[in-house]
């Protein structure tokens, strides 16, 4: 599985790609699946044509967290989808919730496959 | 300290006036990203994990009370209520919104406070020894010269696009708290036989991915060509400097390359087609940048106050923190007092908008208005009488401020890392704070002794790993965080780069190798070895032996 992130230009917040929208919560971000590539490259493109709006949008990688949910594969995109670790209360993880629960549950980090275009040559 | 005159306010009205509109440029889209880029960070402006960080500067880490209660009062309206203080003496906001960054740096700028050349590839913020002007060990005061460099340096068209950033550190005494020889440039003053007043100039030390301990390309300086000199070695790096691989454009790879000798002897030919009469500054305004910090209305006071030593005897908290915390100072009946900001549970060098209003009250009260921000991540009161000690302890106390743990064990620098920057590869904070539980122990913290402890989340090396006693790294270790230990490391006038101890560890087991490795040396320790002493007396091997035989 895989959503489509980004930051937000005016105020830097994590964002992520649902229907044509850019929402603030990870548990909110559209899903799609290996058979779903086509649709991920054109998030990714609504994204760059939106320079206005947001900055630098890619793909990340999702893995099942067993019985709970959804995460990003990557540690550094868990952290951007809750907020920092030494501060439980800043960032979007203030909500608490499933969502939440989900991605600090998650284990088996891989930050080189998580965000799939990391590696960009200057 | 120095005060901006209407030249310098006005320039800093300017700057923040033209910032706001290249952000509404921005935001309207006349602005691509890759053209606003370069001109947020001129502006200390980065994009980071879960917002903007802006990074302040803090000229060679002096504040004054009203500037510090700016710095709460920005934490506290712009930010999530806290602050971060950096291995260069700045300060850090971690939730800055860009649509909010000019109405800060007006902010700033109100109070002679700016972001400018925090980031890029120019001359970045002067460090210097936070004691500057307060210890008897000390030459001759560097803020002087940190203040004549800012000036020089600051928007310097020559040396705004260099092949990469720029840091210069300056100590006025022989002990080094400002981290000289891992530096672009280190200045150290000194006076030579006949007296006269120079620099010891180093040239292209560094951390990161290729650490150095810079050679020494001239022994005197004289103090008065100190701005044609380093004309001449910015000149030849502009010049030479490897502009066609980021990881090889410090200066250290081009000193490195040619030789100290050669780069040397380069500098002096450009030097000498130098115009020192245009290059240098004049007496005058040497003389009235001087004045500004000259004017410390020092009390002839006993250099004994019974009223500390009747408190001391009665605390035993204040004693610890005297012990400590509590530095000489040149005048007698005044210390120097530095406020730890890493009370267990905290995040290393991290001040909440409340402690930074307490350290400008008690600044301005008890410290000449004086406060200082040290590469090590903590605050400095550098001018406290010996009889407000017992005051100013009771105040830092109430506030979480009176950790007695400089240069201590849990004393842990530390990088946002993982948490916050976009460039780590794995948290340094919950690292740092791991350790700091370990060893919460006062009483065993200081049998231990000194021992400098220093984290980075990624090779760039912010948290200075490579100069530390013992220095950890994160790494990416097939997708999980990973850390590699390194021992033997010092920032300090013994400057060395430490060795890497072997295989990078879990996270969860650096606290528990960090214990062996302390027990390993309480074992071998001779006398009143430091933690440093006996590892470069006794080598690697012990240490390696106890970490990972254990782990076998």
């Amino acid at each position: 599985m895989k959503a489509v992130t980004a930051n937000r230009l005016i105020d830097g917040e994590v964002v992520f790609w649902k229907d044509g929208a850019w929402v603030d919560g990870f548990g909110d971000a559209q899903l799609f699946d290996d058979e779903q590539g086509e649709q991920v490259e054109a998030a990714v493109a609504a994204g760059k044509a939106a320079p206005t709006v947001i900055v630098d949008p890619y793909p990340i990688d999702l893995i099942t967290v067993e019985g709970l949910g959804l995460a990003p594969v990557s540690y550094r995109e868990r952290i951007r989808a809750l907020g920092p670790t030494n501060e439980l209360l800043h960032g979007k993880q203030a909500e608490g919730g499933a969502v939440v629960e989900a991605i600090r549950h998650a284990s088996g980090a891989a930050r080189s496959t998580g965000r799939v275009d990391l590696i960009r040559r200057k | 300290m120095y005060q901006y005159d209407v030249i310098d306010r006005e320039f800093l009205t300017d700057r923040s006036n033209e910032f706001r509109h290249q952000v509404t440029r921005r935001l309207a889209g006349e602005l691509t990203e890759d053209q606003f880029k370069p001109l947020r960070l001129m502006n200390g402006l980065y994009l980071q994990l879960h917002a903007y960080m802006l990074r302040v500067a803090i000229p060679y880490g002096s504040l004054n009370s009203r500037q510090a209660r700016r710095l709460a009062w920005v934490a506290r309206t712009y930010d999530k209520g806290y602050g971060h203080m950096t291995t260069r003496q700045n300060i850090q906001f971690n939730w800055i919104k860009l649509k909010d960054a000019p109405d800060i740096l007006d902010a700033l700028a109100e109070v002679d406070l700016h972001a400018i050349q925090t980031s890029g590839n120019c001359i970045r913020n002067t460090t210097a020894d936070p004691y500057a002007g307060a210890t008897a060990e000390e030459i001759d005061d560097p803020r002087v010269w940190s203040e004549v460099i800012r000036q020089w340096s600051t928007l310097h068209p020559e040396f705004s696009y260099l092949p990469r950033k720029f840091k210069i550190a300056i100590t006025g005494a022989l002990t080094d708290r400002a981290a000289v020889k891992v530096h672009d440039i280190g200045l150290i003053l000194r006076r030579a036989r006949d007296g006269s007043l120079g620099f010891e100039v180093i040239v292209g030390g560094g951390q990161g991915r290729t650490p150095y301990v810079g050679p020494t390309i001239k022994q005197h300086l004289p103090a008065s060509s100190l701005l044609s000199y380093l004309e001449a070695v910015l000149r030849v790096y502009n010049r030479h400097g490897r502009r066609d691989n980021i990881y090889k454009a410090r200066i250290k790879i081009l000193v490195a390359a040619l030789g100290a000798d050669e780069f040397g002897r380069q500098v002096e030919e450009e030097w000498a087609k130098i115009d020192q009469g245009r290059a240098d500054l004049g007496d005058l305004e040497l003389a009235r940048i001087r004045g500004a910090f000259a004017q410390t209305p020092f009390e002839a006071l006993p250099a004994r106050s019974e009223a500390f030593e009747a408190a001391k005897a009665a605390s035993p908290a204040l004693a610890r923190f005297a012990r400590n915390n509590v530095k000489a100072h040149k005048k007698p009946g005044y210390a120097i007092v530095e406020v730890s900001l890493k009370a267990v549970g905290q995040t290393p060098g991290d001040a909440t908008a409340d402690q930074l209003d307490v350290a400008a009250d008690l600044a301005e009260r008890y410290s000449l208005d004086d406060l200082r921000v040290t590469h090590a991540q903590n605050l400095v009161l550098p001018h406290v009488k010996l009889d407000d000690l017992p005051a100013v302890h009771a105040a830092l106390e109430a506030a979480g401020l009176a950790t007695p743990n400089i240069d201590l064990i849990s004393d842990i620098i530390a990088c946002p890392g993982l948490d916050y920057c976009a460039l780590a590869n794995a948290r340094a904070i919950p690292i740092a704070q791991d350790i700091a539980k370990t060893f919460a122990d006062p009483d065993r913290a200081e049998k231990i002794g000194e021992l400098k402890i220093k984290i980075s989340g990624c090779i760039n090396a912010c948290g200075h790993h490579h100069v530390a006693h013992i220095g950890i790294l994160g790494v990416d270790k097939k997708g999980e965080e990973f850390y590699q230990l390194s021992l033997g490391g010092s920032g300090a006038e013994d400057a060395s780069i430490g060795k890497i101890l072997g295989p990078a560890l879990a996270a969860d087991r650096v606290a528990p190798a960090i214990d062996t490795l302390v027990d390993t040396y309480l074992a071998a320790r001779q006398g009143e070895e430091r933690f440093l002493d006996t590892y470069r007396r006794v080598g690697l091997e012990p240490f390696k032996e106890a970490v990972y035989a254990q782990a076998d």
